[in-house]
């Protein structure tokens, strides 16, 4: 895979280092999930309250920039606690959806409705979320 | 109840011995296979003049060797964390989670971290059984 389908520019961050490692891992292991990452457009960003830490991906087909803090108006904002981060990670992916049916999927329900995660653009980007899961599901 | 030195033989070899006898571990680590080394850093205002090296070994919910060893060996693990003794003391006690730690680099991983969180109830049942151990830390001795 060639070095520099992810940009990190958000070097300082350590929790940039581990999306970029794990992102990194994800698509060179999985090409079902690279399909995916290189047909995705737009900007996401995750910010872990608990660590006020926040970063910034944007998507651009096959290209990913990282940047720190939450930069320009993302499409979707995800808010969580750097211990439930993960919990997205463990997602399945079934029939091309993420699957809220089983241990992994009902605590990010759980998550979602107790308000331990927020995601701003759950409704309006559902396309740019699905792809988002499926990039980021290690299942 | 009896107290083990952190991060010596003995104190290993309790842990291996709680791993060994968890059946609930024995089940969810059951897929698990692959070495792990935790580095502790040096601080000798802790206790701590030199690194430690520590090297433990799962297989599908067996425990194989715990040991003490040099910086080869634990860099020779499959998965190699670091962090500051006042870290991992931290996360012996329960005091931080280890995932939280890692988010915030306080916590280093080296390795395959989708294989991590693919098991992760397997990573979280031996840090549990860890905090169990009655440990008695250089710090407070």
């Amino acid at each position: 895979m060639e070095e520099e389908f992810i940009e990190n520019r958000a070097a300082s961050v350590p929790f940039a280092g581990i999306l970029t490692d794990l992102l990194t891992a994800n698509l060179t292991q999985r090409p079902e999930k690279r399909v995916v990452y290189d047909n995705m457009h737009g900007t996401v960003a995750i910010e872990l309250v608990d660590i006020e830490t926040a970063v910034t991906m944007v998507f651009a087909a096959g290209k990913l920039r990282i940047e720190e803090g939450i930069v320009g108006r993302p499409e979707i904002v995800i808010r969580t606690d750097s211990e439930r981060v993960m919990d997205l990670n463990a997602l399945r992916i079934v029939g091309g959806l993420p699957w809220y049916f089983d241990e992994a999927g009902r605590r990010v329900l759980n998550h979602l409705v107790s308000g331990r995660l927020k995601i701003e653009g759950l409704f309006t980007h559902p396309v740019l979320l699905t792809q988002l899961t499926k990039i980021m599901s290690v299942m | 109840m009896v107290k083990y030195n952190a991060m010596t033989q003995e104190w290993l070899d309790a842990w291996k011995q709680k791993i060994a006898n968890s059946k609930e571990y024995r089940e969810i680590a059951k897929n698990w296979e692959g070495s792990v080394s935790m580095i502790v850093n040096p601080d000798p205002e802790k206790g701590i003049p030199e690194p430690i090296y520590l090297f433990t070994d799962y297989w599908h919910g067996d425990v194989r060797d715990f040991l003490i060893c040099d910086k080869a060996k634990a860099e020779s693990a499959n998965f190699v964390m670091s962090a500051d003794f006042a870290r991992w003391k931290q996360v012996a006690k329960k005091e931080v989670d280890s995932t939280k730690a890692l988010m915030q680099g306080k916590l280093k991983l080296k390795g395959d971290l989708t294989y991590v969180v693919r098991n992760i109830k397997t990573v979280n049942k031996v840090i549990d059984l860890l905090c169990e151990i009655e440990t008695i830390w250089p710090d407070e001795a």
